[in-house]
C-alpha cells in the first residue's frame, strides 16, 4: 500500500490473475454465446432490439449475432473484432474464427493455471499455427487451370457454406445463382455490381438471377414504359425553381400582373432546365431528387421516360453499371458522360412494378431477386446469400480449395501433434494444447447435430493417421464419410483467416496481465 | 453405442440412429419452450373465428377506435404482441394476406397446431433440425396432394369463380350478402385482366370507394370512376354533364403564386382596384383557354401550397357551364388517368384538345348523407373498375371492404393459377390422411414426425367443427373414414351441420390458398424450431 491514489476517482484496475480470469471468461462466454450455430445443424438465435419497435432480427450469422451484443469485458470486444474483421476481408468462417479462439484460450487457461507462463504459451501457439499453415498450404488443391472441374469446385464451396443457413433446403439452387452471379464478376471482387433486391412473396425456390439491372421505382405517368437502346442521363438535381437559398429573399411589385410574370419566369426556367436535359439527346433520364407535375409533363410530351426520387444507393449503382456519371449541371453536355443500356422496361414481381434495365454496359452488373414467405426470412437469406458470394468471390481469386466438414482441422492437429513430439521444453505442452483445440471444432459441429462428438473424433483421429485420407464428419448421415465424394469443400482463405486472426487474438488476450478501466467521463449538465 | 462404426467406412444408415438422438442443456430448451408456448397462445387467440360460424374479434385500439373483425390478419396486425416467435405468427398471417389474401387465419391455426405436436416430439428427445427436415418433406409431399386434388378451371367458367369468392366470403360478417359481392367481386377482377397478361392481376386497379349509409346491398361496381367528393359547385356551376370531356389538371385557378416569396406594394386606393381587376383578368384568361378546348370537366389535383380554385374561379367556371372536381390526391392521378385515358396537363400552356378523355356522362349523385361524383360510359377506358361499397355504419363498411378484399385475392388467385379444391376441411383430411400412409414407407425418426405432423393437420376441420357447434371428434373421425372409402371431396357442410360431398355444395376454394397456408405455415414453424436462444441486443 505504498502508493496512495494512482488512478481517478471511479477508475478500476484489475491485476495479474484476476484480470487474466476475466479475459478468458469473458471471451469463452462469447464463444459459447455463438458454438451452437456452427455446423450444418447449427442452431438460430433470435436477436430482440431493446430499442424502438423491438424488432426481431433471426439468424444464423455469426457476424451479425456478435456485433448486436451488448459487450463490456475487454476481452470478449477483441473476439467480436475478430469476428468483423473475418467477416469483412472474406465474408464467411465468422462464427469459426471465434469459436477457435475460445476454445484456445479455454486450453490457455489450464496451462496458466498449472502454472506455465504465458509467454511460452504463445511461443508454442506460433509454432503450432506456422506448422498448421504450412500443412494446409500443401494441402490445398488448386483446380485453377481446368475450368470444369473449377466451376464444380465453387459450387460446392457455395454449397457448403450455404448448409448451415437457412437457405440449405435449397441450396443447389442458391450456390448455383451465387456461382453464375460471382462467375460474372470475371474475378474483380467487388460485390457492389451485384444487386440483391428483396421482394416478400413467393417462396425461397421462385429467387432468381436477372441480366441487368432493376429500380425499384415507378416510371412517370404518361411515358414510355419502355424504351430500346436507351441513353441514360443520371442526375441529383433539384428539378423545382432554383430557388435562391438565402433566408428572406423576396421580391416586392405592385401589380397582379407582376406576379403572374414571375410565376411565367418561374416556370419558363423549369422548361429552360428541362430542355438542356432534352438537349444531352437522351431518352431515360433518372433523378434523385423529385421530378414535379410540371417537369415530368414536359419529360412526357418529348417522349422520355423520367424516374423521380431514386434512392441514392440506387443511383450510384445505375451510374456504375450503365457506365454512366452522376450529373449536377447541365450545361455542356459534351462533358457529361451518359450510361448506356439495351432495353428499359417495367417489369412485375410479385404485386409491385420495377424497372428493368437489361443490356447495361458493365457486362459484370447482375441482380439476384430473392423470394421469401416474410422480411424474417428474406432478411436471412440476403445475409446468408452474401456470405456466399463473399466467399465465392475470394475464391475466384485465390482459387486454392481444402476438403471440409472439420477435415482440414484433422490434418492440421495431427501435423501439430507430430510437432508436438519433436519439440522439447515446456512448448509441447503449447502445441498439444493447440492440437486439442483444433480437434474441438469438429467435435462441435458434430455435438451441435446431436452426435457423439468424442466418439466421433477419436475415429476421425484413427482414420487420419493413414496417409492421404479425405474423411471428415458428415452430418447427414451421422458417421465418418469421404468429404471429397460428399463434395463439402472450403475456401483455403477462408481456413487460413480462420487459423491466423484466431491465433492472434488469443495471442493477444493472453499477453494482457492488467485491466484499467477508465472513469466514465461525467455529464457536465448541472454546471 | 451398439453401432460402433469401424474405420472402413460404415453404412451410412446403420448409425443414423445417433443423429436424430438430442441433448440439450435446460436453458435452450426452455427458450425454445416458451417460444412455442407463445407461438400457440397467438393460434388459439384466432382459433375461433375460423370457418363459416366462426366468430369475430372486437378490437379496441389504443386509440380508441372500435374494429369488428373476422379476418385474421387484421385481428392478429392489431394485438399488440411483444414476444419475437408470437411476432413471427404474426408476420405469418401477413405473408398469406400478400401471398393470396384468404386463409389468414387458416395458416395461424395450421402453424400453431405443427408448433404443439413439434414440442411433444422435441420433449421425446428427436432432434429440432430433424423435426424440420421432416416437416420439409412433409410440406413438399402435402403440396403434391394437394395439386393431385385440384380441379382445373376456366376463367370463362364465371360460375365457379362466383362459388369460390362465395365461399371465401362465407365466413366473414357480411356472409348474407354473399350472393351479391361475390359476383361483383368476380366481375371487378375479370375486368381488370390485361389480355397481353393473362395471369398477372393488379388489384391496385380495382379501386373500393367506401360511402356511408344505405346497406351493404347498395354496394355497386362501377364501371367508370367514383369520387367521394362533392362537386364544388359554389357558384352555382353545374353538377351534371353530358358528353363530357374531362381535363386532369396539376395547376390551380387561382391568382398566381410564385416560389420565391414575393409581396404586392400597394401604396393608393386606385392602385387597389386594378389588383383585383387584373386578378379578374388573369383567372378570365384561364378559363377562356380551357374553355377553348371544348372541355367541361375540371379535375385539380391538390395543392397543398395555395388554392385549387377560390370563389371569382368557381364563378368564372360556372359561367362558362365547366364542372370542377378539386382536391384529388396526386396518388390517384395514376389511377385515373389510366381510367380516362387522358394525360395529365401540369400547365395552362400545354392544355390541348388531345391531353382530355370523354365520358358521356359526368354526374353528382347524392347517397346517404353525402355525394359522390360518378363518371360513366368512358371513350376507350383502361382496364381499371371501382366498386362503391355501402353500409349502415363505419365498422360495417369497413369489414365489407376487408372481406371484399379477400374475395378479390381469391378470384386474383383463380387467374394466377387456374385451379379450385374442394373446402369445408376436406383437403386437410385427405392431406393428413395420405400423409399418414405415406409415413408408414418412411424410416425412422423421420416417419415418426411425419406421421404426427399429419395428425396435426386435422386441426382445420376439426375447429371448423368445433366452431359450427357440432361434435368435433365424430365429424373428424367419419371424415377420415369416407375419405379412406375414396371420397375425396367429402367435407364438412357447416350448414347443414353434417358431412357432404363438398363440391355439390359449391364449397371450394383456390388451391393457391391452400398450397401458400401449408407452405408458408411449415416455414415458419421451422424456422422457429431451429432458434435456441433469444439475444438481447442494442
Amino acid at each position: 500500500m505504498a502508493v496512495e491514489r494512482l488512478l481517478k476517482d471511479d477508475a478500476t484496475e484489475e491485476k495479474g490473475d484476476r484480470a487474466r480470469m476475466a479475459s478468458f471468461v469473458g471471451a469463452m462466454a462469447i464463444a459459447d454465446v455463438v458454438k451452437t450455430t456452427l455446423g450444418p445443424k447449427g442452431m438460430d438465435k433470435i436477436l430482440q432490439s431493446t430499442g424502438r419497435g423491438r424488432t426481431v432480427t433471426v439468424t444464423n450469422d455469426g457476424a451479425t449475432i456478435l456485433k448486436s451484443l451488448h459487450i463490456d469485458n475487454p476481452a470478449a470486444k477483441v473476439l467480436v473484432d475478430i469476428s468483423k474483421v473475418q467477416d469483412d476481408e472474406v465474408g464467411d468462417g465468422t462464427t469459426s474464427v471465434v469459436v477457435l479462439a475460445g476454445e484456445l484460450l479455454r486450453e490457455a487457461e489450464k496451462m496458466v493455471n498449472a502454472k506455465i507462463h504465458p509467454m511460452t504459451i504463445i511461443a508454442g501457439y506460433r509454432m503450432a499455427a506456422e506448422c498448421a499453415r504450412n500443412i494446409l498450404l500443401q494441402k490445398a488443391m488448386d483446380n485453377k487451370q481446368d475450368p470444369e472441374k473449377f466451376t464444380s469446385d465453387l459450387m460446392n464451396i457455395a454449397m457448403t457454406t450455404l448448409s448451415s443457413k437457412i437457405l440449405s433446403q435449397d441450396k443447389e439452387h442458391f450456390a448455383k445463382l451465387a456461382v453464375d452471379a460471382v462467375l460474372r464478376l470475371k474475378g474483380s471482387t467487388n460485390l457492389d455490381a451485384i444487386q440483391i433486391i428483396k421482394k416478400a412473396g413467393g417462396s425461397l425456390k421462385d429467387s432468381f438471377l436477372d441480366e441487368g439491372f432493376i429500380l425499384d421505382k415507378k416510371i412517370g405517368i404518361g411515358q414510355p414504359k419502355c424504351i430500346e437502346n436507351a441513353k441514360i442521363l443520371v442526375a441529383n438535381t433539384a428539378m423545382d425553381t432554383d430557388k435562391v437559398k438565402i433566408y428572406g429573399a423576396r421580391v416586392r411589385v405592385d401589380s397582379m400582373a407582376r406576379v403572374a410574370e414571375i410565376e411565367g419566369a418561374e416556370k419558363e426556367k423549369m422548361r429552360e432546365k428541362v430542355q438542356k436535359i432534352i438537349a444531352h439527346g437522351i431518352n431515360c433520364f433518372v433523378n434523385r431528387q423529385l421530378i414535379y407535375n410540371f417537369p415530368e409533363e414536359l419529360f412526357a410530351d418529348a417522349g422520355i421516360l423520367a424516374i423521380e426520387h431514386a434512392d441514392f444507393d440506387g443511383i450510384e449503382r445505375l451510374a456504375l453499371v450503365t457506365g454512366g456519371e452522376i450529373a449536377s449541371t447541365f450545361d455542356n453536355p459534351e462533358s457529361v458522360k451518359l450510361g448506356h443500356c439495351k432495353l428499359i422496361e417495367e417489369i412485375m414481381i410479385g404485386e409491385d412494378k420495377l424497372i428493368h434495365f437489361s443490356g447495361v454496359e458493365m457486362g459484370q452488373a447482375c441482380t439476384i431477386v430473392l423470394r421469401g414467405a416474410s422480411s424474417h426470412v428474406l432478411d436471412e437469406a440476403e445475409r446468408s446469400l452474401h456470405d456466399a458470394l463473399c466467399v465465392l468471390s475470394q475464391t475466384v481469386n485465390d482459387s486454392r480449395v481444402l476438403l471440409g466438414g472439420g477435415w482440414p482441422e484433422m490434418v492440421m492437429a495431427k501435423e501439430v501433434d507430430e510437432l508436438a513430439r519433436k519439440t522439447p521444453g515446456k512448448k509441447a505442452h503449447a502445441i498439444e494444447a493447440f492440437s486439442r483445440a483444433l480437434q474441438a471444432i469438429p467435435t462441435i459441429i458434430a455435438d451441435n447435430a446431436g452426435l457423439d462428438g468424442a466418439e466421433l473424433i477419436s475415429q476421425l483421429r484413427a482414420e487420419h493417421h493413414k496417409e492421404r485420407t479425405n474423411a471428415g464428419i458428415d452430418v447427414i448421415s451421422g458417421g465418418v464419410g469421404d468429404m471429397e465424394k460428399l463434395g463439402i469443400s472450403e475456401s483455403f482463405k477462408v481456413k487460413q483467416a480462420v487459423l491466423l486472426s484466431a491465433t492472434e487474438a488469443a495471442e493477444m488476450i493472453l499477453r494482457v496481465d492488467e485491466i484499467v478501466t477508465c472513469a466514465p467521463r461525467k455529464r457536465e449538465d448541472r454546471m | 453405442m451398439a453401432a460402433v462404426v469401424t474405420a472402413s467406412g460404415p453404412p451410412a444408415r446403420a448409425s443414423s440412429s445417433k443423429t436424430e438422438s438430442y441433448v440439450d442443456n435446460k436453458r435452450r430448451d426452455d427458450v425454445r419452450r416458451a417460444n412455442i408456448v407463445a407461438a400457440c397462445a397467438v393460434a388459439d387467440a384466432v382459433r375461433t373465428s375460423l370457418g363459416p360460424k366462426g366468430m369475430d374479434k372486437m378490437i379496441a385500439s389504443a386509440s380508441g377506435e372500435v374494429i369488428i373483425t373476422n379476418d385474421g390478419a387484421t385481428i392478429l396486425n392489431k394485438m399488440e404482441v411483444l414476444q419475437p416467435a408470437a411476432k413471427m405468427l404474426v408476420d405469418l398471417s401477413r405473408s398469406q394476406d400478400a401471398a393470396a389474401g384468404d386463409g389468414t387465419t387458416t395458416v395461424v391455426v395450421l402453424a400453431g397446431s405443427l408448433l404443439r405436436r413439434s414440442l411433444s416430439l422435441l420433449s421425446a428427445g428427436i432432434h429440432p433440425t430433424v423435426v424440420s427436415d421432416a416437416l420439409h418433406r412433409l410440406s413438399v409431399r402435402a403440396v403434391d396432394v394437394l395439386h393431385g386434388m385440384a380441379i382445373p378451371l376456366d376463367l370463362s367458367d364465371r360460375d365457379s369463380l362466383v362459388k369460390s369468392a362465395a365461399t371465401s366470403l362465407n365466413s366473414k360478417v357480411v356472409s348474407q350478402y354473399s350472393s351479391l359481392l361475390a359476383p361483383l367481386a368476380v366481375d371487378a377482377v375479370l375486368s381488370v385482366v390485361d389480355p397481353a397478361h393473362p395471369d398477372l392481376v393488379d388489384l391496385r386497379d380495382v379501386k373500393i370507394v367506401k360511402k356511408l349509409g344505405g346497406t351493404v346491398d347498395d354496394t355497386e361496381l362501377v364501371r367508370g370512376l367514383v369520387f367521394d367528393k362533392k362537386v364544388s359547385h359554389a357558384a352555382g356551376g353545374p353538377t351534371r354533364v353530358e358528353n363530357a370531356k374531362i381535363a386532369v389538371i396539376q395547376f390551380q385557378i387561382s391568382p398566381p403564386k410564385t416560389d420565391i416569396e414575393q409581396s404586392i406594394v400597394v401604396s393608393d386606393y386606385t392602385q387597389m382596384d386594378r389588383i383585383l381587376r387584373e386578378e379578374r383578368n388573369y383567372i378570365l384568361g384561364m378559363v377562356k383557354k380551357i374553355k377553348a378546348t371544348g372541355c367541361n370537366v375540371l379535375l385539380i389535383q391538390k395543392s397543398i401550397l395555395r388554392d385549387a380554385v377560390t370563389d371569382l374561379s368557381l364563378h368564372y367556371l360556372a359561367k362558362a357551364k365547366i364542372l370542377v372536381v378539386k382536391d384529388v390526391e396526386r396518388d390517384e392521378i395514376e389511377f385515373i388517368t389510366k381510367t380516362l385515358n387522358c394525360l395529365p396537363i401540369a400547365n395552362i400552356e400545354h392544355f390541348r384538345e388531345e391531353k382530355l378523355g370523354f365520358a358521356d356522362l359526368v354526374e353528382e349523385v347524392s347517397v346517404g348523407d353525402g355525394k359522390i361524383v360518378k363518371i360513366t360510359g368512358i371513350k376507350n377506358m383502361g382496364r381499371t373498375t371501382t366498386v362503391l361499397v355501402r353500409g349502415s355504419n363505419q365498422l360495417v363498411i369497413d369489414e365489407a371492404e376487408r372481406s371484399l378484399h379477400d374475395a378479390l385475392c381469391v378470384v386474383r388467385c383463380l387467374v394466377n393459377k387456374r385451379f379450385l379444391i374442394a373446402g369445408g376441411g376436406a383437403p386437410e383430411i385427405e392431406m393428413s390422411r395420405q400423409l399418414g400412409a405415406w409415413a408408414k414407407e418412411l424410416q425412422g425418426m423421420e416417419s415418426y414426425c411425419v406421421k404426427e405432423f399429419a395428425e396435426a393437420l386435422e386441426v382445420i376441420p376439426y375447429t371448423l367443427a368445433e366452431n359450427a357447434g357440432l361434435k368435433p371428434i365424430a365429424i373428424v373421425t367419419e371424415l377420415r373414414n369416407r375419405h379412406a372409402q375414396g371420397e375425396i371431396n367429402t367435407g364438412i357442410n357447416v350448414r347443414k351441420g353434417q358431412i357432404t360431398n363438398i363440391l355439390e355444395e359449391n364449397v371450394v376454394q383456390p388451391l393457391l390458398v391452400s398450397t401458400s397456408a401449408i407452405t408458408l405455415a411449415t416455414e415458419c414453424v421451422r424456422m422457429i424450431l431451429k432458434i435456441d436462444d433469444i439475444i438481447t441486443v442494442r
